[in-house]
């Protein structure tokens, strides 16, 4: 492990000697970006207690594995926090959805993007102008993702994408990415009441390290008072990997 | 009244930001030097002195003719560039740039942006002076070494032992400053009003104000221009998209090199199209965000050409932007910090709407929110 951390240093030093000193940035040497606390599991995965303004940051999953539940989590969180949280919608969000989460229904504005292009060209419009939250749930053509994370990153915005699997530009453009795969299903008295997931960091550029964490995610279920309807994301057990510290390269 | 003042050179020596460094005197041939750079003053040259004066005392200098147009071109785009840095803004001919900046909430962000702002217009750091009006301020900028700012919290004690020369009078009036043994704006402020308004008429008393430092001049705010058009008459009727379109845009690149030049935005846009038979059909729409680019305006414009169905051939195309307004700035952030941010998300999805329709953006309100029919849950 020693010699391996030596030939790293070693490659490092090479890498500085001859593209100069700031083409390798550790990461814990950058600046961090301003975290936006969110309130769920994912501020003490990403390490700087929030999600990062002006970033852009990716919830991945294949099939059900509790990322739109997650991703509405936030949302919700975020229309009480910020004036305008704007939802891009490429087809299937439900406002209905979202209301067992509790929202602000007032500051929640979606933006019905049947195409890419339209998507994109509105996300990065309501970046610039300085939208509080974006939650992405459609496609993003790769020219616009130069436009919306300069955009974002101007005026602060907080950017969450939800997709099944990163293409290559949206996972390049991403500052954290979070995978989450269901381990196990949830059932009570022979009745489905929700899952549980693992959420692991698969990329983080605003701060070492990269960690793991498992959730439980609970339906809401029957008729209930609206105060009960309420879908609980529960951290049952945090493993934050203490992995060599992250490098980023900046060129 | 906090007044910060600018000061840049004669704004006709911006034109040529290559001479910069080297003596330039700007005039006509048998006329008077309109402008002179800071390297010919050793040399005894001044505006106002004929040229063939100045000719003789720097014959190094550059000779420039004076270019009155491409001048208010500048003065427009760097009144334009200031806008939104304080609630008035005046920029003269002199090279001289007032910001009232009462009451701002930012004020030293405010001199930091016109620091900035002012170099890049003008290719040359300016002389920045802080004062309670205009007149102390530009006096507080001309003693202020390049790229620094000179405050001045008692405008009477600053200017009292300054020379008297320094008032807006005229060399006549000047020179009997000077018999009287009113050498300095500290003497001359100790002469009442009505007394030198007696000596050297209506001049005399507001040389008298100025040198107590009462500040009797407002500022003259500039204000965005206010209206624009291209139009394209057609040799032979046109009734192909193709060539409207074409034409619309080479249209909208005229205007947006305009309003580039003038640092201008549309607020409201009008699209008019005449036929040959008798009569006409225009679109119009009013904006949120200023448009500007060539993009932005085509984008609106060609959306509706696209969709038009002109019920005979066209003879005149005409796109007409009746109301202005300083391209992208905003005064209202000056009130209170990030109340334009909010604004500026409004304006962004209302222009998401012009382009791409109203159902694009929905906010949704609860109306049956239990009923079964999913498209009845939301209003």
């Amino acid at each position: 492990m020693q010699a391996q951390n030596l030939q790293l240093d070693g490659a490092i030093d090479a890498i500085r000697l001859r593209f100069g000193s700031h083409a390798l940035t550790r990461a814990a040497e950058l600046p961090p970006p301003q975290p936006w606390p969110s309130g769920t599991p994912l501020d003490s995965l990403t390490g700087i207690g929030g999600l990062p303004r002006g970033r852009l940051s990716l919830l991945t999953g294949s099939g059900t594995c509790g990322k739109l539940s997650l991703a509405l989590a936030l949302l919700a969180h975020a229309t009480h926090e910020f004036a305008h949280a704007t939802v891009i919608d490429g087809g299937g969000f439900d406002p209905w959805n979202l209301l067992p989460f509790y929202p602000e229904l007032s500051a929640l504005t979606v933006v019905r993007a049947p195409a890419p292009e339209i998507a994109g060209e509105s996300a990065a419009a309501l970046a610039r102008a300085g939208a509080g939250f974006i939650l992405l749930m459609s496609e993003v053509p790769e020219h616009w993702l130069g436009p919306l994370e300069s955009g974002a990153n101007r005026s602060g915005t907080v950017l969450v994408g939800v997709v099944d699997a990163p293409g290559r530009a949206l996972a390049h453009a991403s500052s954290f990415s979070l995978a989450l795969s269901r381990t196990e299903w949830v059932w009570e008295r022979g009745q489905l009441v929700g899952i549980r997931v693992t959420a692991r960091c698969s990329k983080n550029r605003v701060a070492p390290p990269l960690g793991e964490t498992a959730l439980e995610i609970r339906y809401p279920l029957g008729a209930r008072p609206a105060s009960d309807h309420l879908v609980h994301i529960v951290e049952s057990r945090v493993d934050v990997q203490e992995v060599a510290p992250c490098i980023s390269a900046v060129v | 009244m906090h007044i910060c003042c600018g000061l840049t050179g004669h704004l006709e020596l911006a034109r040529r930001p290559d001479l910069y460094g080297t003596p330039v005197i700007v005039g006509r041939w048998d006329e008077h030097v309109v402008a002179a750079s800071e390297e010919t003053l050793p040399f005894g040259v001044m505006p106002g002195m004929a040229l063939r004066q100045a000719e003789h005392l720097c014959p190094q200098a550059t000779f420039v003719l004076p270019d009155e147009e491409a001048t208010a071109r500048i003065r427009e785009l760097v009144s334009a560039a200031l806008y939104d840095l304080a609630p008035v803004v005046e920029v003269r001919e002199e090279g001289i740039a007032w910001l009232d900046i009462s009451g701002v909430a930012t004020a030293g962000q405010s001199i930091r942006a016109a620091r900035h702002r002012l170099s890049k217009a003008i290719g040359r750091e300016p002389r920045l002076g802080l004062a309670p009006g205009p007149f102390s301020a530009r006096l507080a900028a001309s003693r202020a070494r390049p790229g620094r700012l000179l405050r001045v919290a008692d405008a009477r004690e600053f200017l009292a032992p300054l020379p008297s020369r320094e008032l807006p009078l005229n060399s006549e009036q000047l020179e009997r400053l000077d018999l009287l043994g009113l050498r300095t704006l500290g003497a001359v402020a100790t002469i009442g009003p009505r007394e030198l308004e007696s000596q050297l008429g209506r001049d005399g008393r507001r040389a008298a104000l100025l040198a107590r430092g009462l500040e009797p001049d407002q500022l003259v705010p500039w204000l965005p221009p206010l209206f624009t058009s291209a139009h394209r008459q057609f040799g032979d009727p046109v009734e192909d998209r193709e060539a409207l379109l074409f034409v619309a845009r080479a249209l909208c690149g005229d205007l947006a090199e305009e309003l580039g030049l003038r640092g201008a935005g549309a607020k409201h846009v009008r699209v008019r199209l005449l036929f040959e038979s008798s009569g006409d059909e225009k679109r119009e729409s009013v904006v949120r965000h200023p448009l500007s680019s060539v993009a932005e305006l085509f984008g609106l414009i060609g959306s509706w050409i696209k969709e038009w169905q002109p019920r005979a051939p066209i003879t005149e195309l005409w796109i007409e932007l009746p109301v202005l307004e300083a391209a992208g700035r905003r005064q209202l952030r000056l009130w209170a910090g990030g109340d334009g941010t909010s604004e500026e998300v409004i304006a962004a999805m209302e222009r998401i709407q012009e382009r791409f329709g109203d159902a694009v953006v929905h906010r949704p309100k609860p109306a049956f929110v239990s009923s079964p029919i999913p498209s009845e849950r939301f209003a």
